[in-house]
């Protein structure tokens, strides 16, 4: 999970993987994705607990819908 | 208690332990450290320390006891290389997780400087709370060669 000068550069990459070239998106839309609550609760001193409630469990189901999988699933 | 593991209550507490040693220091604990700062015997502070990486999810370095990852940070080097208000010495897991740092670290600007994979020049990001400040250059992009989650064993690797 890599950050690169531009897609040309992601594409040109040893590692790049033609299946998930739709993963390939504008800083800002990577860092809304991680701005989700999952991120942002971090400092909590009940963060373990928090992931297991409902806000957490709701936060990792829209964390989950906003990834990218691999085009062939 | 969980399931398999340890007390719900005490992976708060180490997990808060764990990211407060990191936020102030830019490392890791050792298990030691936070059996002493959990007061609880150093075998169990041992085995919470592998249970919250697995959570977390983070990884050791291979076939130790030692914090290799502890999301959003790296504890060894990583070409993301971050600063916090003009102070050094932490870096992120990868690219991705290098945006979320900055929620640890409110009020404050947190800077990211990494080469780009393909070619080696130098990328800035800067962030301050919910601004993104800087982005040098502006076309940026990040991007994940597998599924996000995935599988353990290629944590490291994508």
């Amino acid at each position: 999970m890599n950050l690169f000068r531009s897609e040309e550069h992601a594409r040109r990459w040893d590692g790049f993987n033609p299946a998930m070239a739709h993963a390939i998106k504008p800083l800002a839309e990577w860092a809304e994705a991680f701005a989700n609550p999952f991120f942002r609760e971090r400092a909590r001193a009940d963060y373990i607990s928090w992931t297991r409630s409902d806000d957490g469990a709701a936060a990792f189901r829209a964390l989950r819908s906003s990834l990218p999988v691999p085009a062939d699933h | 208690m969980t399931d398999d593991g340890a007390p719900l209550e005490l992976l708060d507490r180490g997990y808060a332990a764990i990211m407060r040693h990191i936020v102030e220091t830019a490392t890791a604990p050792h298990f030691t450290d936070l059996a002493a700062a959990l007061a609880i015997p150093i075998e169990q502070a041992r085995q919470l320390a592998h249970e919250l990486v697995a959570i977390t999810p983070g990884w050791m370095a291979p076939d130790t006891d030692l914090f290799a990852s502890f999301p959003p940070f790296n504890l060894q080097p990583t070409q993301y290389r971050v600063t916090v208000d003009g102070i050094g010495g932490w870096y992120a897991q990868c690219g991705l997780e290098a945006t979320a740092i900055r929620w640890l670290f409110p009020g404050q600007t947190v800077r990211i400087e990494a080469p780009c994979l393909c070619c080696g020049e130098a990328m800035v990001v800067e962030m301050h709370d919910e601004e993104i400040t800087t982005t040098e250059p502006a076309e940026i992009v990040g991007y994940t060669s597998d599924v996000i989650g995935g599988s353990a064993e290629s944590r490291p690797f994508r």
